[in-house]
């Protein structure tokens, strides 16, 4: 029985356990052609979506964009917040000097432009999205 | 030092001033002053302004009961990340809430950071302290779903005396596999208060009216403290605990004889605990903590070799539960229940607030509070008659705008 209540606590907390989740993302992860990394695991892409990771590995300044509505399940999901809590966190960073706000595109082509166009910058784009001057990253 | 009051026409100018940028600029955020290769400036800023009334009792502002503006929060903040892991910000702020700030500017934060791994950073400078949740954001009304943060805790005339430090603060995030991580902020340094600050009026308001009592001003003092944070495996479950301590804080006041000694020097070591939860589920959140401190003040009689003549002190409790829902773009609804209490008084108020999205740079909030007791009134003068018993009404309303 002790045995039996052992197991089932390990298996919640594995469950509960974001480590041993794949993450399935409702977009692609895009990044500016200075950042080096090609791929990220989910728990990486998290701490950067939440501010534990500012700076990619040279040193470089990450800097986030994002878009709203149509890409909110993807922010959830990179993040665990929705996108106003997702604003509203970034913001609390920001006026407190602890971080520096996302970057807000209105549209897709807008956001990949605006990844383009920014050193050290990383988003969330729709999986249709044309994606020029700008590289893929995975996330497994 | 005593602040000049502002006037009118200084306020109106200040205030549609940072309105217009903010309005007209949503987002013209980022320039580049050392052309395009360097590492752009970053600039935000935002205007806050409130409405209180109140059916019983004048709270916060002068004369809530007849309604009162006296609730404006400004700021505006650049950042740069210049070298690569560092990154300069600073903030200058200005604020009115009843008869405290009165519109006086100042710089909020002024810091360096470096930040070697994730693990560990530092930064100095004028910093912001970090303690519970809202500690450090507790005047950014764009930040929360809330006007008024449960005061017990957040005080908002107090945030000269909580709100930041000049000193050095140790940060950092630390993974620990399948136990989540830990997030830990560390820091030490001086606190200066204002001799017209919130605190300072809390001081003034325990004294004899004037001419017979006197408030001479505040010490600056040394601050030690930290602010750990457990994110639990559980997603957006996190829980906090944060300690700092104040050594030999004082203040200076004086009661003309033959109603008091003179000039009297009170001064303590202020120790103090706060401890959070945070629950984020979709587009709920919810929230829990816990807030004490203890000031055991000595006061003593310079003219008389500081002799001692006694003990002032406090030792109040404060606690809250809140929950909020983001139901879409536009509307976020939320809640809490709180409780104060020290050894003289109580207040306890229930608060619901809608918050409504306009724009990406413009947030509207009406909220209304139910209350019981008086205790954080903190103004006899304007309150001579005071219930600590009966139940009375708030209402709050706070626009911002921002970019």
């Amino acid at each position: 029985m002790k045995s039996s209540l052992l197991k089932l606590g390990l298996l919640c907390a594995l469950l509960g356990t974001g480590s041993f989740r794949a993450l399935a993302l409702d977009g692609v992860v895009i990044a500016n052609d200075s950042v080096s990394v090609t791929t990220l695991t989910p728990a990486a892409l998290k701490d950067i979506y939440t501010g534990n990771t500012k700076y990619w590995d040279g040193g470089q300044s990450i800097a986030l964009a994002y878009m709203g509505d149509k890409t909110d399940a993807a922010i959830q999901q990179a993040s665990g917040m929705d996108t106003s809590a997702f604003k509203t966190f970034w913001q609390r960073l920001a006026f407190s000097g602890r971080g520096q706000q996302p970057k807000k595109a209105d549209d897709a082509a807008a956001l990949v432009a605006l990844v383009a166009s920014t050193k050290g910058a990383i988003a969330i784009v729709p999986a249709d999205a044309a994606l020029t001057g700008v590289k893929t990253i995975e996330i497994k | 030092m005593k602040r000049i009051k502002r006037t009118d026409t200084q306020k109106t100018l200040l205030t549609a001033a940072l309105g217009a940028a903010a309005a007209c600029g949503a987002s013209a955020y980022e320039v580049h002053p050392l052309g395009t290769n360097m590492p752009p400036l970053d600039f935000h800023a935002f205007i806050s302004q409130g409405y209180l009334k109140t059916t019983d009792y004048n709270y916060l502002a002068n004369d809530t009961k007849n309604g009162s503006f006296q609730f404006t929060e400004i700021g505006a903040n650049v950042s740069i990340n210049p070298f690569p892991r560092t990154r300069i910000a600073v903030q200058g702020f200005a604020f009115d809430v009843g008869n405290v700030g009165q519109y006086d500017p100042f710089l909020d934060y002024a810091l360096i950071e470096y930040t070697f791994s994730d693990q560990i950073g530092v930064r100095g400078g004028r910093i912001r302290r970090p303690s519970g949740i809202y500690n450090s954001i507790q005047d950014i009304d764009l930040a929360r779903t809330f006007v008024l943060l449960p005061q017990g805790i957040y005080d908002a005339r107090w945030r000269d005396w909580s709100a930041g430090l000049d000193g050095v603060d140790l940060f950092g995030s630390i993974q620990m596999n399948k136990a989540g991580s830990l997030s830990y902020e560390a820091y030490a340094g001086y606190v200066s208060m204002a001799d017209n600050g919130g605190v300072a009026r809390y001081a003034e308001n325990g004294l004899p009216p004037a001419p017979v009592g006197e408030f001479n001003g505040i010490d600056t003092a040394p601050i030690f403290g930290g602010q750990l944070w457990w994110n639990t495996p559980v997603d957006g479950l996190r829980l906090g605990a944060a300690y700092a301590y104040m050594a030999n804080w004082g203040y200076n006041s004086t009661i003309i004889p033959p109603y008091g000694p003179g000039h009297i020097h009170s001064v303590g070591n202020v120790p103090l605990q706060q401890y959070s939860a945070e629950y984020i589920y979709k587009s709920w959140t919810f929230q829990a903590e816990y807030y004490t401190y203890d000031f055991e003040g000595h006061n003593y009689l310079p003219a008389m070799g500081d002799y001692n003549i006694g003990t002032t002190g406090d030792n109040p409790e404060t606690w809250y539960v809140a929950a909020s829902h983001r139901f879409n773009h536009l509307l976020e609804v939320g809640t809490y229940y709180t409780m104060f209490k020290d050894a003289s008084a109580k207040q306890n108020d229930a608060a619901l607030c809608f918050r409504f999205d306009l724009k990406d740079w413009w947030v509207f909030k009406v909220e209304g509070h139910y209350l019981e007791g008086t205790g954080l009134l903190r103004d006899n003068a304007n309150n001579p008659v005071q219930s600590n018993n009966n139940g009375w009404f708030m209402l709050a309303v706070k626009t911002t705008f921002s970019f």
